[in-house]
This record gives C-alpha cells, sequence and structure tokens, in this order.
C-alpha cells in the first residue's frame, strides 16, 4: 500500500472478524511503532502484546473503556519506561508517534485497529497498572486492539483550511 | 512510496538545499496530519506555516538546537487547541501522532524534516507563543523544518524483542 493511501483511508474499526493474527504480521507492526522518532532518539518504549482471546477480554474486563476488546483477538499496550528517557517527559510524545506507526502499519496489513486512550486519565492509568502488572518507572499510554476487519469505515476528508495559519496565527 | 518503506527509511533530517518547498507539498503534508485518529474525534489541531525566510531565521533565538529553521524552506508548528478537546488532556496524543503522519508525509515526498519538541518546556511554549501571537488556548507542541535534504542517512534497524512482552509486563 501506498503511504497516501494508507494515512488518507485509515479509520477506527472497533469490530473484528473471528481470525487470529499471525505472529509475524504482529512483528511487522511492531517494527514499524519502533521506528518512529523519539526525543534524544531514546526509544523509550515496550509493547505488552496480548493474542490469546481469553487474554483480549480480560484487558475489556480491566478497563471499562476498551469496549472492542470484549471480542478482539489481539490487543497491545503501547508504554514507556521512562528511566530511559533522555530529555524527560517526552516519552508521551515519542510512544504517540510510534502509536500512529502501529496504526498505519496495522492498516498496510489488512488489520483494523483502534487506539484506546490510558494516558492521560488517571483512573485508566491506575487500571492498566494494575491489569499488566506495570512497574512505577513504566508509563501505560494506550491500548490499541486489532483484529481483521469485520466493519467497514469509509474514509472521512478531513482537510480544514481554517486549521492553517500563515506565518503567525 | 510505500508505506513500509516510508516507516523503515524516514530519519530525522537537518540539512536542507535551498531549493523551495512546492505550497501544493505543504497542503498535502498538512492533508495527511489532519487524518491523524484523536480522542473522540476532536480533531484538536492548528498548524502555523512558516516560509519567509526572515522569520525561519529568528527560529533559532526561540529554539534551543533549532539551528537547521536557517536553512529550511519551510517549517510547521503543530499546536493543540484545548478549545476543541472533547477529552481534556488528551491533545498532546492527538498532535504528536498528526506530528509522526507529517513526518512520514514529508519523507515520502522527498522532502527531509525533524521533529523539534516545543511542548513540554515551559520556556520554550512562552517564546513560541509570544513569537508566533498564539492566543492562550492554544499550546504549541512541535516545530518541525521542512527542506529538499542535503545530507543522507542510512536506514537503520531498531526492532527489539527485548522490548515485546506477552499478556503481563
Amino acid at each position: 500500500m501506498v503511504l497516501f493511501e494508507a494515512l488518507y483511508k485509515r479509520r477506527s474499526i472497533r469490530k473484528y472478524q473471528d481470525r487470529a493474527v499471525p505472529r509475524e504480521v504482529v512483528d511487522k507492526i511492531l517494527g514499524a511503532a519502533m521506528m518512529a522518532p523519539s526525543a534524544g532518539d531514546a526509544r523509550t518504549w515496550h509493547f505488552i502484546v496480548v493474542d490469546r482471546r481469553e487474554e483480549v477480554s480480560a484487558v475489556h474486563d480491566a478497563l471499562e473503556h476498551a469496549e472492542p476488546a470484549l471480542d478482539a483477538p489481539l490487543a497491545i499496550a503501547v508504554c514507556s519506561d521512562t528511566s530511559l528517557e533522555q530529555f524527560p517527559n517526552n516519552w508521551m510524545l515519542d510512544c504517540s508517534a510510534a502509536t500512529e506507526n502501529l496504526l498505519l502499519a496495522a492498516h498496510g496489513l489488512g488489520l483494523g485497529a483502534v487506539w484506546i486512550a490510558v494516558w492521560p486519565f488517571e483512573e485508566f492509568v491506575a487500571a492498566a497498572r494494575r491489569h499488566f502488572a506495570i512497574p512505577d518507572h513504566v508509563q501505560p499510554l494506550c491500548v490499541v486492539v486489532l483484529g481483521y476487519p469485520a466493519e467497514e469505515v469509509p474514509s472521512e476528508d478531513r482537510f480544514d483550511a481554517s486549521r492553517i495559519h500563515a506565518g503567525r496565527w | 512510496m510505500e508505506l513500509f518503506e516510508a516507516i523503515r527509511t524516514r530519519r530525522s533530517i537537518r540539512r536542507f538545499s535551498d531549493k523551495p518547498v512546492p505550497p501544493e507539498h505543504i497542503e498535502k503534508i498538512l492533508d495527511a496530519a489532519m487524518m491523524a485518529p484523536s480522542a473522540g474525534n476532536g480533531q484538536p489541531w492548528q498548524f502555523v506555516v512558516v516560509t519567509d525566510r526572515a522569520l525561519l531565521e529568528k527560529i533559532p533565538q526561540i529554539q534551543p538546537n533549532g539551528e537547521m529553521s536557517r536553512e529550511a524552506a519551510a517549517g510547521i508548528l503543530i499546536c493543540g487547541d484545548t478549545s476543541l478537546e472533547k477529552y481534556p488532556g488528551n491533545w498532546v496524543a492527538d498532535c504528536a501522532a498528526a506530528t509522526q503522519n507529517i513526518l512520514l508525509a514529508v519523507h515520502a515526498l522527498g522532502l527531509g524534516g525533524v521533529w523539534t519538541g516545543v511542548y513540554p518546556g515551559g520556556e520554550r511554549c512562552q517564546a513560541f507563543r509570544d513569537f508566533f501571537g498564539l492566543p492562550q488556548h492554544v499550546i504549541p507542541l512541535a516545530f518541525v523544518p521542512i527542506g529538499y535534504p542535503a545530507e543522507s542517512k542510512e536506514h537503520e534497524n531498531r526492532y527489539q524483542s527485548a522490548r515485546v512482552h506477552r499478556d503481563r509486563w
């Protein structure tokens, strides 16, 4: 798939076929995530891969807003080991860039995915920490739920010229 | 350019030739930025596009390590508009995803760019706010200088299996 097609056509997918995602596909998606830029090239990201249905549905039970995980074959929690940071408090930017790569890669491989925010919402951070047994120096950013799509969401034109300012605000 | 090639071969480019960047490229790059996912599809972003040489030459005065802006043909300031947020605090992740789309689009168009961080630096945010006349509800996230590359960088393989966990941390 051409990059711009992926950029323009990727949408959040919340319904999935009853079909497992092969490990090599998961690895390719994670490889794309790890190619993101990061402050000082610190690459503080870690990924918790959940690819057994009962474990994915346990993620749904642990995070009250993770509705799509109820019936999904795959979930990936994106976290940062903040002890690796060269420039403190950039981890959420770096991990967001990695998550965007992950979503584009998933779309490019025929999967559908949705970014479920954990940070900056305290109660979701606490719930994710508990469920995934995340240590104190690690911060969860989000959980991405994925699978082969069982719904079609048409692409959307989001271009809005009023958001573009020339030279000054 | 193919999606995975774009993701794999994108590197931070800090040296630029003096060839101008066509305005339609800038529009295509911003269109890609606005296709990023955002919490509740709130799309809480705003962009300031700088092509004025005099302004670009002044960027290093407000951006430490921002020397490359002197050579850049253009620059994009990515900002969060907190008045557009559906879930307060999530603009950081949303705008970081949009910035990653910008970097991928830049690369696929044969251009180069680099994410120079503004947020969360308090002083830098204020300096950009003053320089660009941003209103209080608009917070600068990153400044991306863009131009035709005058340096080439090798691809890197950043995959680290140690960053992948199964089910729990």
